[in-house]
């Protein structure tokens, strides 16, 4: 992939509509995003049409983006999650008693995170959920990778959905303390 | 709970994703005129996003990137008319974005005759599309950023009787929203009003609408609800 850097210039030729540079922006990220939406929307029909929305956007948006503020592949993603999450809140939820497949996310599937986060900012990441406790920080990682809902935490785990909202805001609250700023 | 408190609890279950849907397209649009909750927003998505690491990528469908193009659109247009402005709505690619999201993305590609005018190494037409929603433009502002000339063009803004629509511009260094006056006329306006800010702060900044009591806001600060609001982006050869 190419470097943060590269896209950042990248962008900078998107903003000023160069259809070249955004063909090369395409190539460098879109498996990523593309698997980001599919991770939360587990529907390729619904996740094909939320890349399309996705990289319009980014056509869009590229003179927003601000390289002091996030990186381009962070922000790209951004867009990404809360264009995938819109569409996963947009339809009713989904019923776990109708689709229990769909939306039951075997713990198997969350690999050991200090593996997966690199860099300088993934190892804090890593150490800080780390110093969670382990239910509390799956339940970050399933929220965040799969988009389920505290309705949907609630029902995993078996607890009230007030309970699973002050543990999420007390785990965030931590998390921040913890990377402080 | 201090408000800073649930501003950030807000923002970080915005970002974690576990709102329901009636909360998440709240701050969606609060985070539209709510500086604090942006800035609180971009943060989480910056401690966050090592997370996305998380998943494993997959390959899009072949054809993806063509359907892209064709939806945003350019490279059909000609330059037939070398003084009429084109606009083009994509409406269909709006009618499916998410409305809050969304809603400071301008809805519009403005395609101008290149033969009336030549290419310049940098942009200084800019245009955004003031709207309440996708797919409901209401004003079309342009600037030249050479001159500072603001230009405000109606769409489809209905005048509301007894009341004024006051343009103001928005900007995390000049503080408070600064009035760029009324815009009540039912013709295009053109004024030097943007001459006392700098061209980052032009570029950078929201542009929004509120309804006002007649003849403007009394105290000189927006007092009524945001209508309409947009950003500038340049305008596409």
């Amino acid at each position: 992939m190419a470097s943060a850097e590269n896209i950042s210039v990248l962008l900078q030729r998107v903003a000023r509509r160069d259809r070249a540079a955004f063909a090369e922006v395409y190539r460098a990220t879109s498996a990523k995003l593309y698997g980001i939406i599919l991770r939360i929307l587990r529907r390729r029909d619904i996740a094909d049409e939320v890349l399309q929305e996705v990289y319009v956007k980014i056509w869009e948006r590229a003179a927003d983006f601000d390289s002091r503020l996030a990186s381009p592949i962070s922000w790209m993603c951004a867009i990404a999650r809360n264009r995938a999450l819109d569409e996963l809140r947009r339809k009713r939820p989904v019923s776990l008693e109708d689709h229990p497949e769909i939306r039951d996310i075997p713990s198997n599937d969350i690999p050991a995170l200090e593996q997966v986060l690199r860099g300088e900012d993934g190892k804090r990441l890593a150490d800080c959920l780390a110093g969670l406790e382990a239910k509390r920080r799956e339940m970050i990682v399933l929220a965040y990778c799969d988009g389920l809902t505290r309705e949907e935490l609630a029902a995993k785990y078996g607890q009230p959905l007030n309970t699973i909202k002050t543990w999420l805001r007390r785990s965030l609250a931590q998390l921040k303390g913890c990377l402080g700023s | 709970m201090t408000d800073e408190d649930d501003i950030e609890a807000l923002a970080g279950e915005y970002v974690l994703g576990t709102l329901d849907r009636e909360e998440r397209m709240a701050v969606s649009a609060r985070r539209l005129r709510e500086p604090a909750l942006e800035a609180a927003i971009i943060e989480w998505e910056r401690r966050l996003a090592p997370l996305s690491e998380v998943g494993a990528a997959a390959i899009p469908p072949a054809d993806a990137f063509q359907k892209i193009e064709a939806r945003i659109g350019i490279g059909s247009f000609s330059a037939n008319s070398g003084t009429v402005i084109q606009l083009r709505r994509s409406v269909a690619v709006w009618r499916t974005a998410a409305l809050f999201a969304s809603a400071i993305a301008a809805s519009l590609v403005v395609a101008i005759g290149i033969g009336k005018f030549p290419p310049t190494p940098k942009q200084q037409n800019l245009v955004a599309v003031l709207q309440r929603d996708a797919g409901s433009p209401a004003f079309l502002v342009t600037v030249n950023i050479e001159d500072r000339v603001l230009t405000v063009q109606p769409v489809d803004a209905k005048p509301e009787p007894g009341k004024s629509y006051e343009l103001w511009i928005i900007q995390d260094t000049l503080g408070a929203p600064k009035s760029l006056g009324v815009i009540d006329q039912p013709k295009t306006i053109a004024r030097p009003t943007l001459a006392a800010y700098e061209p980052d702060v032009i570029e950078s900044a929201k542009y929004a609408v509120t309804l006002e009591p007649e003849g403007g806001s009394p105290s000189g600060k927006p007092t009524g609800p945001v209508v309409f609001a947009g950003k500038l982006m340049p305008m596409t050869r």
